[in-house]
């Protein structure tokens, strides 16, 4: 058996110990990876940055934790720059298992480091079933849809709340999410009730979201943890995205000398049989 | 990772040490861990599911509304909804259609609405562009590959005449379009993939790792 049909039959556990060894080394030799900025990251933080101070906006948090490592740094960023410029942010999830805990575990952290206060600066409406209805019911009240907030407080104690209603007293929603939801928050939201919707998405579901920022559908786009990374750049606040480029750039560099070796097998393989 | 953390917090630690690593398990062979932590979610997920709607919808959306603000016109979506209960009873079952046939309807209606007025006519009103762009030569040269990979897309899944001749060959660059998108998502998914592998390993390695040094 020669070296082309050996590697043919490797065991494929071999190659996830060298994957696991590749995330692992940038951890143990720290190294930089430059991030570059793409034209859709810089249009959602200057959608973000151009709002005026004491802007009311909604960020949502519709992903489950096992996409945490994607999606969790975009709302991180993009909640300090929130409150960086002082504004009023409404948060609410449309995933039922995680989101909402994420929301407040996230919103509780970020606002303790800006010293933000609950009901005053901020509001995590929770989770309530049924995306479709309740984005467009969201439209005519919010109150209607969320009676209270994730821990039951009656929404009309929050003194947030009495100055929004609806979307209309909104300037921008950020849907930070890893499924089809934000499809929804572009069709619905965005299409019939005309708010300005960014969109921060996990790798797999950034590819579809390229055709709705051509069409102007989205203000701003984060692709999956080079994304995030990029809004921490222009944030100027490296934090767990930038840390994790490391690792994803050697990863990938290693997947691509997989796939040019694995070709390169294919094809002698073949040859050497029409021979 | 804070200097000193509680008990509780180590042990929160460890357990998801424990289940990330019963889990990677899996990635060497089937086993007994892999099981347990597999159950483990899917147990823990129903009984977190069914506490939520409980409280979020039937409670805060039909039980709240009717006994302390007299909505009793609620009365008719709760009925709608034990309704869908009868498909448990094969006798009684075909009653839920009544239901079902409420959400059906409703659902199309809404759908239709969104996509119509979100998906359909916004893509299409961004494909008609100019191939004479103002904005200089490569934004035409942009324009024309849209156009162009729009319109072979579209024709590759036309099947209602052979794929002969010009049409075969439009086709067939059509194809050529759908590979390269299809290139894209691939690429995307990996990406997406191994940051999700990040994001455990970086718990791993600076939070368990963190803990472990702190005990030891």
């Amino acid at each position: 058996m020669n070296f082309w049909q050996r590697i043919s039959f490797i065991d494929r556990r071999w190659i996830y110990l060298l994957v696991a060894l590749s995330v692992l080394f940038p951890m143990i030799v720290p190294m930089q990876c430059p991030v570059g900025i793409s034209p859709e990251a810089r249009q959602l933080f200057e959608a973000i940055d151009s709002l005026p101070d004491g802007s009311k906006v909604m960020l949502t948090f519709d992903y489950y934790p096992s996409t945490i490592a994607e999606t969790e740094p975009m709302s991180i960023v993009a909640l300090r720059h929130m409150f960086s410029k002082d504004m009023k942010v409404v948060t609410l999830s449309n995933i039922p298992l995680g989101g909402p805990s994420i929301a407040e575990r996230v919103t509780r952290d970020i606002a303790t480091e800006f010293g933000k206060t609950y009901g005053i600066d901020y509001v995590n409406l929770g989770y309530k079933a049924g995306y479709v209805a309740v984005m467009h019911g969201l439209a005519s009240s919010i109150e209607r849809i969320f009676p209270s907030d994730y821990t039951g407080t009656p929404l009309r104690e929050l003194p947030l709340m009495q100055h929004v209603e609806n979307y209309r007293d909104l300037e921008f929603i950020l849907a930070v999410a890893d499924n089809a939801t934000v499809d929804y928050w572009i069709s619905i939201v965005n299409a019939q009730y005309d708010i300005p919707v960014g969109a921060g998405v996990t790798a797999v579901v950034a590819p579809k979201m390229y055709s709705f920022l051509e069409a102007g559908q989205l203000t701003g786009l984060l692709g999956g943890m080079k994304g995030a990374a990029e809004y921490e750049k222009l944030f100027k606040r490296e934090a767990d995205a930038t840390r994790g480029m490391g690792s994803q750039s050697i990863v990938h560099l290693l997947i691509i000398f997989f796939v040019v070796l694995g070709n390169l097998g294919f094809f002698i393989h073949k040859e050497k049989q029409n021979k | 990772m804070p200097e000193s953390i509680s008990f509780i917090e180590h042990f929160q630690i460890w357990l998801r040490a424990f289940l990330i690593l019963s889990l990677f398990s899996f990635l060497y062979k089937d086993n007994v861990f892999y099981k347990f932590s597999e159950h483990i979610f899917a147990g823990l997920s129903a009984g977190y599911y069914v506490g939520l709607i409980w409280q979020t919808v039937i409670i805060q959306q039909l039980v709240n509304p009717m006994f302390d603000e007299g909505h009793y016109e609620l009365i008719i979506p709760g009925m709608l909804g034990v309704l869908m209960f009868a498909r448990l009873v094969p006798k009684w079952s075909w009653v839920s259609r009544v239901s079902l046939a409420f959400v059906i309807g409703n659902t199309a209606g809404i759908y239709l609405i969104s996509s119509i007025h979100g998906f359909v006519f916004p893509q299409i009103w961004s494909t008609m562009v100019s191939l004479g762009s103002p904005d200089g030569f490569h934004m035409s040269l942009i324009s024309l590959i849209l156009v162009v990979g729009v319109i072979s897309t579209l024709i590759y899944f036309y099947f209602s005449k052979e794929h002969k001749g010009a049409l075969g060959l439009t086709a067939r660059l059509g194809v050529w379009f759908i590979m390269i998108a299809f290139g894209a998502h691939f690429g995307y998914t990996v990406m997406g993939r191994i940051s999700l592998l990040i994001g455990r390993v970086e718990f791993l390695f600076y939070q368990w790792g963190g803990s472990l040094k702190q005990i030891f």
